[in-house]
């Protein structure tokens, strides 16, 4: 049986979309009334809205026609300055959901992340993130930056980036991955907004898509059991021995896959660097070794 | 590898995979997972099981409480899972084989890297989880 072929596989790929797709049908018989996100971005390299974007189940027009009203996102907003600012201080008295990506700068009083201007002062990313997160109805850290400090807080970590956790004293979900895989946000948020926080393990990822190692699922593991290891880039067995973070990464890459659900990493032949672990980069290096017996 | 070795390594083997599928049990909420699991599970106890009789049929005794040999802290450097050298870590005193343990991918573990005493690392990060251990060969004693 091909793996895209398994029941269990079929159902882990379509959860985030039939949430979705319940979000919407809800929404249009009236039952749901659309909330409003914002989506900051700190300290990073805004890589999961680029993610976002390239969502496929749903895609990204349907969730801003159709699931949330996006209030706020530097990328794509058409207003700019503080006529842009002017939307955030105008949702911060509303309901709202708050999704961060990014890590946290903290070194001089956050001055390392300068994120838009006030009344013509200059408003921090830690400044936003405290003032926001206090007040949204949920707060979702997207991507490994915003989660644990991720690359951003990599050493020496110039700007003394840590995670959005750090510096909010509530509960805040997480959703680790460099960057966030689209459905991981849309599941996560279609999930907050018809039945609000999904069911969550001890470090605040949702079980749904955080649940199982990638070792546990992964195409490979028999040859792991096996003992039959790559020893190089591009062998198609398992690269235990090159140093795959697999085993030790909580998350569903192997049945969800990447790209409109196409391929990842292990499926073409390069090891798991631990993306989505907690930690990442420094505690999953190195990434690659050869002299490894 | 003597006939009791190769028993010790699967067993450990399947003790380690018994515990992950466990885990994984607690954490999924999908149905079909769950019973993709338990099914597992029950492969690996029959398999355990087969591997008990066999042992008495071969008539292989339990090993001596714990091997002999002895490390000091510079001779743990070497085995530090390059070139050829089994991959070696010190827990409470304690020598344990990691060399084909999943979590120490390329000898290297959360930034850590074989050859070397890591109690207080373990204690900071698996506090009361022994069985992290027990599922790990043990080589010998760590000394002065
Ligand atoms: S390739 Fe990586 S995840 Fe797959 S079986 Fe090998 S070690 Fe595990």
């Amino acid at each position: 049986m091909k793996i895209s072929e398994c029941p269990v596989n079929k159902l882990g790929v379509s959860a985030a979309q039939k949430l979705i797709d319940r979000v919407v049908a809800e929404a249009r018989k009236g039952r749901l009334k659309k909330r409003n996100l914002v989506w900051l971005e700190a300290t990073g390299c805004s890589g999961n809205i680029i993610s976002l974007l390239n969502g496929s189940n749903p895609d990204f027009r349907y969730f801003i026609r159709d699931m949330v009203n996006l209030v706020y996102n530097n990328s794509l907003m058409a207003s700019e300055g503080e006529a842009a600012f002017e939307h955030l201080v105008r949702v911060s008295t509303a309901d709202f959901i708050l999704a961060v990506e990014g890590a946290v700068a903290t070194k001089d009083k956050g001055l390392y992340n300068v994120i838009g201007n006030w009344k013509g002062k200059p408003v921090t990313a830690i400044d936003a993130v405290r003032w926001l997160g206090e007040r949204a109805a949920h707060v979702i850290a997207v991507g490994a930056c915003a989660t644990h400090g991720g690359p951003s807080a990599a050493k020496p970590n110039p700007s003394q980036s840590v995670s959005v956790q750090s510096v909010l004293k509530r509960k805040v979900i997480k959703l680790p991955g460099c960057p966030c895989h689209p459905d991981w946000f849309l599941g996560t948020l279609a999930h907050l907004l018809l039945y609000g926080q999904p069911l969550l393990d001890e470090f605040d990822r949702p079980l749904m898509f955080y649940g199982t190692l990638i070792h546990d699922l992964c195409p490979r593991r028999s040859f792991f059991e096996k003992g039959i290891f790559a020893e190089k880039l591009g062998e198609k067995t398992c690269m235990f021995k090159l140093g795959c973070r697999g085993p030790v990464t909580r998350v569903d890459c192997p049945v969800r896959q990447w790209n409109d659900y196409v391929n990842w990493p292990i499926g073409d032949d390069t090891p798991c660097i631990g993306c989505a672990q907690f930690g990442f980069p420094d505690a999953m290096e190195p990434f690659i070794s050869y002299d490894i017996t | 590898m003597n006939g009791f070795e190769l028993i010790r390594g699967q067993t450990n083997n399947l003790l380690i995979e018994i515990n992950g599928y466990i885990n994984c049990l607690h954490l999924t909420p999908c149905p079909y997972t769950r019973n993709m699991l338990l099914t597992l599970l029950r492969q690996k106890i029959s398999f355990l099981s087969f591997l008990n009789n066999l042992q008495y049929s071969l008539g292989v005794r339990q090993p001596d409480i714990l091997p002999q040999q002895t490390f000091t802290v510079e001779q743990l450097s070497k085995y530090d899972g390059k070139n050829g050298q089994p991959a070696y870590i010190a827990v409470n005193g304690l020598v344990y084989d990691v060399t084909n343990s999943a979590a120490w991918a390329a000898a290297t573990h959360f930034g850590l890297s074989a050859g070397r005493d890591l109690t207080r690392e373990f204690l900071n990060c698996h506090q009361e989880q022994q069985q992290i251990l027990n599922s790990l060969p043990v080589i010998g004693r760590l000394v002065q």
